[in-house]
C-alpha cells in the first residue's frame, strides 16, 4: 500500500528536494500580457523578476484547473493506493478548491485523496509538504500524514520582508497587513501568514535593521524541525543571513531558496525571507 | 454636614479661596516674566502660561458659597489642579495642592502647620513625581520651603507668620538656584518655575493680609551682581507669535450682569472673529488670539471665567485633531473607527508630525495636538485615551515636559494605559514603528520602550535671544543644534548646523531620518537630502516633511 504526496508550485520546493521525497509539485498558471506560463515550469524565477518591474501589464496567477488535478490524481493512481495533496491557504488561491474538486472525483473512482488546506505558502507549505512525505516513506499511514500535516502547517511559518507592498496590493494579497500601506516613512514591512492570510509581523526602519529582525525571528521560532532561508533575488543576502542562523538549522545548514514567479509576483524583487517549521516541543515559544 | 459647628470660623474656606483667587492673580501679573526665564536647553517658555491655565483651573471649580469646609475645597482643588494641570510647572503645581488636601485632612481650618506640611508633602510628592528630579528647580524651592516652614510653624502656628516666613524664604530660594544648575547660571537667570511658586506665596500672603496682589509685579531675585535683563517676549513665545499662530479660544463668563455688546466690543479689539453671546448671569466667549492669556484676562474683568478651552489652530491640525477625536472619525479612510485591541495615542504638533504618526499607526493611532509651547494638561491627554477606540491604550507623550502629565493618567481612568516615555516625538516615531498589532499590551509596551535607547535625537534651531551654554556664545538669530541634551553645532546656516550635528553622531548609525520645520521649504528640504547623502557615506537618510513650529530639523539617529 502506497500513498502519493501532492503538493503545489507555491511551496516553492528546490526540484531536487521535492524529487528526493518524492513529492508532485502541480504548477500554478502565470499570466503576462496574452501569455500563459506555468509556475516553474516554462517561466522561470529568474525570469519572472527580471519581467516584473518592467511590466504596463500586472502579471497575474490562477490555480490549476480541477482538470489538471483530476488527469494527475488518476496518473498517481495507477501506482499509489492513497493520495494526500497539501495546498497553499484557500485565502490566497483557489488551489485548494480545484483540488478538493478533483477528489470528489476521485473518490467515485474508488481512490482515496486527501486534501490539506495548510493555510500557508512557500516554504511553510513545502516544508509541510517534505515532513509528510518523510513520515510516509516511514510507514505511516494516510490518516497519520493528515494529522502530520495539520499539525506541521500549524508549527509552520512564512516570513517574508519586502522593499515595497506595492506587489501585495495590486495583487490583491495584502489581507491584515493593511495597515502598513500608505506609511509615510520608508519602512521595510515584514509579514507573516496567519490564519492563510497576510499579517503585519515588524516594520523595520531599513534593510539592515530588517535582517536583524529576520534572525532574531529565527532565533525565536527555534528549535526548529525545518529552516529556509528565501530570497526573490538577492541570493547573497538570503546566503548571508543563513550562514548567520546556521546553529538554529536541523543538520546545521539551512537550505536558502529562491521564491518562485506566483509568490514572487505578490512579494516583488528584493524580499527575503523565511519559510520554518518549529519542534513540536517549541509550540509555547513560537513566535507565530 | 459641620455648617452649624461653631467650633469653625465663619468664612474659613473663603480664606482658602481667596488665597487660590490671589495667587492667580499673582501669576497673572508677573507670567512675561516667567516665560521669560524660562529658556534652555531649548526654551519653552511657557512656564507661567502652563502655572497660570493650571490655576485657572483650580479657580474655575472653586465653589462659588463659602459655606463649605475648608477639607472639602481642598480636595476638590487638588483634583482641579491635577486635571487641568499643564506642563512640568503645572504638573508640580497639583503636586502642592495634592499636599495641602492631605495636609488639612478632616481638619476644617488652615492653620499654620498645615501649611508647613502641605508644602513638606508637596516637596515629597513632586520628586517622586519626576523621572529625573534635578536640584534648582521649583522642586529645591519647595524643599527649602517646606524646612523653613516647619521651623517656623514649630515657633508660632499662626498661617499669616508662617507664610511670610515661607514667602521670604521662597525668594532667597529662587536667587540661589543658578548655584545649583549650571544651565541657568549660564543663561544668567533664576528658575522660572521656582520664581513663579514665590511669587503665589507673595500673592497668597497679601490676600491673607488684606491687600489686593492684582497687577503688581515682583523684581526677579537674581544672585548678587547680576541682573536680569528683564527682556520679556525673547523667547519661543515670541517665535510663536512671529509665525502667526493662533488660538482658539472659548470661555464662559458668569457673573450678575455682563454687559455683552461692550464684552463683544471688547473681544473684536483684542483678538480675531469674536462670537460673544450670553443672557444674564452667564457669557459664552469665542476668539481667536495670538495669546489666549489676553483673551482670559480680559474676560476675568467680567466676571468669573469657566469651561475655558484653547485649541492650537496653526495649520489646521488642531481643527483636524478635533475632528477626528470627536467624531471618533479616521482621517485616512473616513470610516467610523473601529474598536481595535490596542490603541494608541501620540502627542504631536505639526501636519506633517500628525501625518506621519497616523500613517505609521497600523490604523490604531490618534494624535493629541501638544508640544514645547502647548504642553497638553492631564485632562487633555485622559481625554483623548478616554475617546481612543480600545480600553488597551498606550499613550506616547514625545516630549519630557509632556511626561509627567502623561505619567498620571493610567492612574484617572478605568482603562488600561501603558505610558511609553518617548521623549520627542522623533523617538515617539521609533517606538510607533515597533508597535505591532501581534503582540499583547505587555510586549508592546516593552518592544516600545526597548527601542528608546537605540534612538538618538537631536534637534535644530535658532536661538531666540544672546545665551550662553555649556561655554557656547549663541547670539540671536543663530541656528544651533542639541542631541541629547547637549549643544553639538552653532552656525549662521540651520543646514550647516544638521551637518555639523550629523557629522558628531554619525558613528555607529545606519538611518537617519530628519524632519523638516514650517519654516523649511520643499526647495531647501530636497537640498538637505542632496547635501547630505553626497556629505556621508554608508548611511542611509531620510528627510520627510514635519511640519513642526520652532524647530527647523528634527532629528534621529538609528
Amino acid at each position: 500500500m502506497s500513498i502519493a504526496v501532492v503538493t503545489d508550485s507555491t511551496s516553492d520546493l528546490p526540484v531536487e528536494l521535492a524529487k528526493e521525497h518524492g513529492i508532485t509539485v502541480v504548477p500554478l498558471n502565470v499570466h503576462i500580457e496574452d501569455e500563459t506560463y506555468l509556475d516553474g515550469v516554462t517561466i522561470s524565477a529568474d525570469e519572472m523578476y527580471r519581467r516584473l518591474p518592467d511590466q504596463k501589464v500586472i502579471p497575474t496567477t490562477s490555480a490549476p484547473s480541477v482538470g489538471t488535478f483530476l488527469e494527475l490524481y488518476e496518473k498517481l493512481a495507477e501506482t499509489h493506493d492513497e493520495i494526500i495533496s497539501i495546498h497553499i491557504s484557500a485565502r490566497l488561491s483557489l488551489t485548494h478548491g480545484a483540488a478538493v474538486n478533483a477528489a470528489a472525483l476521485m473518490k467515485e473512482n474508488g481512490t482515496r485523496v486527501k486534501v490539506i488546506d495548510t493555510e500557508q505558502a512557500s516554504l511553510a507549505l513545502g516544508w509541510t509538504a517534505v515532513l509528510v512525505a518523510e513520515r510516509v516513506a516511514a510507514g505511516g499511514s494516510l490518516d497519520e500524514a493528515v494529522e502530520l500535516a495539520k499539525s506541521a502547517s500549524k508549527r509552520a511559518s512564512f516570513v517574508g520582508m519586502v522593499n515595497t507592498l506595492e506587489y501585495l496590493v495590486r495583487g490583491g494579497r495584502i489581507g491584515k497587513a493593511q495597515g502598513l500601506v500608505g506609511t509615510l516613512l520608508r519602512i521595510r514591512p515584514i509579514l507573516t501568514l496567519i490564519d492563510g492570510e497576510a499579517h503585519p509581523a515588524g516594520r523595520a526602519r531599513n534593510r539592515t535593521k530588517g535582517i536583524t529582525r529576520i534572525k532574531e525571528m529565527v532565533a525565536e521560532a527555534a528549535p526548529l524541525d525545518k529552516l529556509a532561508i528565501l530570497y526573490t533575488t538577492d541570493k547573497a543576502d538570503a546566503e548571508a543571513i543563513a550562514k548567520d542562523v546556521a546553529e538554529f538549522a536541523p543538520g546545521g545548514t539551512p537550505i536558502v531558496a529562491q521564491l518562485g514567479p506566483v509568490v514572487g509576483n505578490y512579494v516583488g524583487p528584493g524580499t527575503l525571507g523565511l519559510g520554518l517549521v518549529s519542534s513540536e516541543s517549541a509550540d509555547s515559544g513560537n513566535a507565530g | 454636614m459641620s455648617r452649624s459647628n461653631t467650633n469653625i470660623p465663619s468664612g474659613t474656606s473663603s480664606r482658602l479661596t481667596d488665597m487660590i483667587r490671589a495667587t492667580t492673580k499673582a501669576i497673572e501679573a508677573n507670567r512675561d516674566t516667567i516665560n521669560a526665564l524660562n529658556v534652555f536647553p531649548v526654551p519653552d517658555g511657557d512656564t507661567g502660561t502652563n502655572m497660570l491655565l493650571t490655576l485657572r483651573s483650580v479657580v474655575d471649580d472653586l465653589p462659588t458659597n463659602s459655606t463649605e469646609s475648608a477639607n472639602n475645597v481642598a480636595k476638590t482643588i487638588a483634583r482641579s489642579a491635577l486635571l487641568g494641570a499643564r506642563g512640568n510647572s503645572g504638573l508640580i503645581l497639583a503636586q502642592y495642592f495634592k499636599g495641602l488636601a492631605e495636609a488639612i485632612g478632616d481638619a476644617t481650618e488652615l492653620t499654620g502647620e498645615h501649611f508647613a506640611r502641605s508644602i513638606r508633602l508637596a516637596s515629597d510628592n513632586a520628586y517622586k513625581a519626576l523621572p529625573n528630579p534635578v536640584e534648582g528647580t521649583m522642586l529645591t524651592v519647595y524643599r527649602e520651603c517646606a524646612e523653613v516652614a516647619e521651623q517656623s510653624a514649630n515657633a508660632d502656628n499662626d498661617l499669616v507668620s508662617v507664610m511670610s516666613d515661607v514667602a521670604t524664604e521662597a525668594i532667597e530660594s529662587v536667587r540661589r538656584t543658578p548655584s545649583l544648575l549650571p544651565v541657568l547660571k549660564e543663561a544668567e537667570v533664576v528658575d522660572s518655575g521656582g520664581f513663579g511658586f514665590a511669587v503665589m506665596l507673595d500673592g497668597a500672603l497679601r490676600a491673607l493680609t488684606g491687600e489686593n496682589p492684582a497687577g503688581r509685579t515682583i523684581p526677579v531675585p537674581m544672585p548678587t551682581g547680576t541682573n536680569f535683563s528683564g527682556m520679556v517676549k525673547t523667547d519661543f513665545v515670541d517665535a510663536s507669535e512671529e509665525t502667526d499662530w493662533g488660538y482658539c479660544t472659548v470661555f464662559a463668563i458668569h457673573a450678575e450682569n455682563i454687559d455683552i455688546d461692550k464684552l463683544r466690543n471688547h473681544m473684536d479689539q483684542i483678538g480675531r472673529s469674536p462670537v460673544v453671546d450670553g443672557t444674564n448671569g452667564l457669557a459664552k466667549v469665542h476668539v481667536h488670539m495670538e495669546d489666549p492669556g489676553k483673551a482670559l484676562s480680559a474676560g476675568i474683568k467680567y466676571g468669573e471665567l469657566s469651561n475655558i478651552e484653547i485649541a492650537n489652530m496653526d495649520d489646521q491640525t488642531s481643527d483636524w485633531a478635533a475632528d477626528r477625536r470627536e467624531s471618533g472619525h479616521s482621517p485616512q479612510d473616513n470610516q467610523p473607527q473601529e474598536q481595535v485591541e490596542i490603541a494608541v495615542v501620540a502627542v504631536a504638533v505639526g501636519q506633517g508630525l500628525s501625518d506621519l504618526i497616523i500613517s505609521a499607526g497600523l490604523g490604531a493611532t490618534s494624535v493629541l495636538e501638544g508640544g514645547d509651547t502647548m504642553n497638553p494638561s492631564v485632562s487633555e491627554l485622559l481625554k483623548a485615551v478616554e475617546s481612543a477606540p480600545s480600553n488597551n491604550v498606550i499613550l506616547l507623550p514625545n516630549n519630557k515636559n509632556v511626561l509627567p502629565a502623561a505619567l498620571e493618567v493610567p492612574a484617572l481612568t478605568k482603562k488600561e494605559v501603558r505610558v511609553i516615555p518617548t521623549r520627542s516625538v522623533q523617538t515617539g516615531v521609533a517606538a510607533l514603528l515597533e508597535f505591532s498589532t501581534q503582540l499583547n499590551l505587555d510586549e508592546n509596551t516593552e518592544a516600545m520602550t526597548d527601542i528608546l535607547g537605540d534612538v538618538g535625537d537631536g534637534r535644530v534651531c535658532q536661538a531666540t535671544r544672546d545665551v550662553t551654554i555649556h561655554g557656547h556664545k549663541i547670539v540671536k538669530g543663530m541656528s544651533f543644534a542639541t542631541f541629547d541634551d547637549d549643544i553639538v553645532a552653532v552656525g549662521r546656516e540651520p543646514l550647516f548646523v544638521l551637518s555639523k550635528m550629523i557629522e558628531a553622531k554619525i558613528e555607529g548609525a545606519d538611518i537617519i531620518t530628519v524632519y523638516t520645520g514650517e519654516s523649511v521649504t520643499p526647495e531647501q528640504a530636497e537640498s538637505t537630502t542632496e547635501t547630505l547623502e553626497s556629505k556621508f557615506d554608508n548611511v542611509e537618510f531620510e528627510v520627510v516633511y514635519g511640519g513642526q513650529p520652532h524647530y527647523d530639523y528634527l532629528v534621529a539617529v538609528e
